[in-house]
């Protein structure tokens, strides 16, 4: 026999939408490739960064809802990476946890998921991180050697295992060590951006100057103590060596030009080591929690995540620019929530390169391609430049792929808090991350 | 049983039947001999079950009247080496056969038109100058497949007679592909009376528009296609062999590069598409060639360029075609 349904009969509804919060974050300083920590792993480095945010804010033998976290070059080792990272903490090991991977946007791909099982209050609390190393990167063999191992493991006799090996050439066994180029176009990221940097017309001048401001902003930073409660020292290194407070227009414009060098004829090349990020090796992880979990465990909040938006472009044929996809996915993030560029305090735009941050800023102003490209009405809007990475972004601090969601999710946070706290009004940051793939990532954070 | 065959201008076809399609080793040999025959202006016995009387020094140049045909051709033994040209021209690891495998399966036959006593050019030594073939259907790997090839349109080029050779590959006795290749002989003369086409614009004004995608073409890439493609021909294999035919280096297979640019056009190309690429300068190996594969009202239109030079290789287009 079935029940029917009582009509007037109580009905259990899930807990609805209730706000994540920012507690706090914990990085290591960066470190340029091969140096500092070229003797560590990813695991390594992600378990300094979680270890720091544990000593922070007291969480030793917690169990969190859930960690999540990734790296760009993993190894197939890793598998559970993260899961690795927790056990080898000093949270509880009953601490679930599991990979992200979404090229440069991982860290805060893994903070929108954590943050949003804390909104549908299927966890109370979270860490959401990030790690990647350029010195300890895996190294895959070739796919000669690869199908001939492959094909010998899966011999049943010695015979059949000799003649698979007998396949083997001598170039099968050069190494192949990771390349930030698309599997797709051949293009590295960097030929990319200089395709779309030609494209919208933004000048050497103008990449150098984001790149002065990044390091001036960043030296200042540290010099103030912001990074005094985000950051952890980490073999020997108390900021990121990749820092360089006194250089100059000067000495940016003495560079030689590295990307679009074969577009000369077309344009001219403008993208060069000093306004294109360096590679780093890095971690870094956010503490997510609900209102109630970061109060019951007498913990500040520094801001609530409001929202996210994720998108991606069609740049196989060139229809769109490589980095261009937070292009696309901010003005719809706002929309939603009903505001403006001119409602935003402070925006985080990730500095892959220099020309990233003006080819996005350029984007939002054209008319025409507002209208064609975002469907809008017209241009979406001019950002104050002095609200752009106020503190530095990547160009000055590097990047480590997945490690820079959380270290801009941290200062963004924190950004907003200190403002809040001076001023008494609400304040909003907004994060943009572009990443491989023509994906992109961006989130919407507010004063607590 | 065959319906009859004619040309594209309705010329009728006398159709010999072959048991298989031949491999393209032996038939490059006789090309060498049947070219030095050519050369030499002497006719040579002609080759026993090829063919039949040699051209005459004097007679103006004449295309056979004869199309061969291989019915019962198998694929269900290509897997294998359907991936390897998959794994090599960036193919999605489908059953369905690319335009670009399809040629390298009807090659063959329209290799032995070339190679036949009463075809008038010689085989090496011409230049591969324009494909366009047209996949009307999808085909699969396991399906028999009846495989014509003949020649056509014999015409005037500035810089000799340009001809025609045509393939098709038949399924459930319909056509599913349809594939010309265009392939220049200098210094012949046309046997009509129309004129060559004039110069086309010079070379040095053309502007590559920007990329997007860039080939790291390695010195072995002619070694590559030809081992998948069975198109052995010395200017693809080494420097050395290639300077024998007048060029500094070996140099990629054109079809090498035009079936890349139909891969990475991708899935939008749809099951059944016409593709066309048109051969400006060879690709010396090692070469770093940048493309600009771009969407146009019809489907796809790309270009192959020296990177950072304004020296155009090939261009091409892709369109989706109505699947019958």
């Amino acid at each position: 026999m079935s029940r029917s349904p009582q009509p007037d009969a109580p009905r259990t509804s899930p807990p609805g939408p209730r706000d994540a919060v920012v507690v706090g974050g914990n990085r290591i300083p960066f470190a340029r490739a091969g140096r500092k920590y070229a003797d560590a792993s990813n695991q390594e480095l992600l378990t300094a960064a979680i270890e720091g945010l544990v000593a922070r804010f007291g969480l030793q033998g917690e169990r969190l809802g859930e960690v999540a976290g990734g790296a760009v070059l993993k190894h197939s080792r890793d598998f559970n990476l993260v899961r690795e990272c927790v056990l080898g903490s000093s949270l509880s090991p009953q601490t679930p946890a599991y990979d992200v991977q979404q090229a440069c946007a991982t860290g805060l791909e893994a903070a929108i998921a954590v943050t949003n099982k804390i909104r549908l209050g299927q966890i109370d609390s979270g860490i959401a991180g990030g790690t990647d190393t350029i010195s300890d990167a895996p190294i895959a063999v070739s796919e000669g050697l690869r199908h001939v191992l492959l094909e010998a493991t899966h011999a049943k006799t010695l015979q059949g295992r000799l003649k698979a090996l007998a396949k083997l050439r001598p170039a099968d066994l050069k190494p192949l060590t990771p390349v930030t180029d698309e599997p797709r176009t051949g293009l590295s990221m960097g030929e990319h951006q200089a395709i779309t940097t030609a494209r919208w017309g933004i000048t050497r001048q103008a990449q150098d100057d984001v790149a002065l401001a990044s390091h001036r902003h960043l030296a200042r930073a540290w010099d103030e103590g912001f990074f005094d409660d985000l950051v952890t020292p980490f073999h020997g290194l108390t900021r990121d060596d990749n820092l360089r407070p006194d250089t100059s227009s000067e000495k940016l414009a003495a560079l030689a030009p590295v990307f679009g060098k074969a577009l000369a004829g077309t344009a001219e090349p403008t993208m060069t080591a000093g306004n294109s990020t360096p590679l780093t090796d890095g971690a870094s992880a956010v503490l997510l929690a609900s209102r109630e979990w970061a109060q019951e465990h007498d913990l500040p909040v520094l801001a609530r995540f409001v929202d996210a938006e994720t998108a991606a472009v069609d740049f196989v044929h060139g229809h769109e620019g490589l980095l261009m996809a937070p292009v696309h996915a901010v003005p719809r993030l706002l929309a939603r929530n009903g505001l403006t560029v001119d409602d935003i305090d402070f925006f985080e735009i990730h500095e892959a390169f220099a020309s990233t941050v003006l080819t996005t800023l350029a984007a939002w102003e054209d008319d025409e391609y507002c209208r064609t490209e975002l469907g809008l009405d017209g241009a979406f809007g001019k950002v104050d430049r002095a609200r752009i990475n106020v503190n530095g972004s990547s160009l000055a601090a590097g990047h480590p792929f997945a490690a820079t969601g959380g270290r801009i999710l941290a200062t963004a946070a924190k950004l907003v808090a200190q403002r809040a706290a001076s001023t008494g009004e609400p304040v909003r940051a907004l994060i943009s991350v572009c990443a491989a793939g023509g994906l992109g990532a961006t989130a919407l954070i507010e004063s607590a | 049983m065959t319906a009859a065959l004619t040309t594209s201008t309705g010329e009728p076809l006398d159709v010999e039947s072959l048991p298989a399609v031949p491999g393209l080793g032996g038939l490059y040999a006789r090309g060498a001999a049947a070219a030095g025959r050519i050369a030499a202006g002497r006719a040579l016995p002609a080759i026993p079950g090829l063919g039949s009387s040699a051209p005459t020094d004097d007679a103006p140049l004449a295309l056979p009247r004869t199309a061969y045909r291989v019915a019962g051709v198998q694929t269900a033994g290509l897997r294998t080496h359907l991936r390897d040209y998959q794994r090599l021209l960036h193919e999605p690891g489908a059953d369905a056969l690319p335009s670009g495998y399809l040629h390298v399966l009807a090659f063959p036959l329209a290799t032995a038109v070339m190679v036949r006593g009463d075809f008038p050019l010689p085989l090496l030594g011409m230049v591969h100058l324009a494909n366009d073939a047209s996949l009307l259907r999808p085909v699969t790997v396991g399906e028999p497949l009846e495989v014509r090839a003949w020649s056509e349109n014999l015409r005037a080029h500035r810089r000799g007679v340009t001809v025609d050779l045509v393939a098709e590959v038949h399924t459930d006795g319909e056509l599913a592909w349809h594939g010309v290749s265009t392939y220049l002989a200098k210094g012949f003369e046309a046997p009509s009376t129309a004129e060559a086409p004039a110069d086309p614009a010079p070379r040095g004004d053309w502007v590559p528009p920007l990329p997007t995608g860039r080939w790291a073409l390695p010195g072995g890439t002619g070694r590559a296609y030809a081992a998948i493609s069975g198109d052995r021909n010395p200017i693809h294999l080494s420097s050395l062999s290639a300077k024998a035919f007048g060029f500094p280096r070996a140099i990629a297979h054109g079809m090498y590069t035009a079936a890349r640019a139909l891969a990475e056009v991708g899935p939008q190309r749809g099951s059944a598409y016409r593709w066309t690429v048109d051969f400006s300068r060879p690709v010396l190996l090692p070469s770093t060639v940048d493309v600009a594969i771009t969407a146009d009202d019809h489907g796809f239109a790309y270009v192959g360029w020296n990177s950072g030079r304004q020296s155009r290789h090939f261009a091409g287009t892709v369109a989706p075609l109505h699947s019958r």
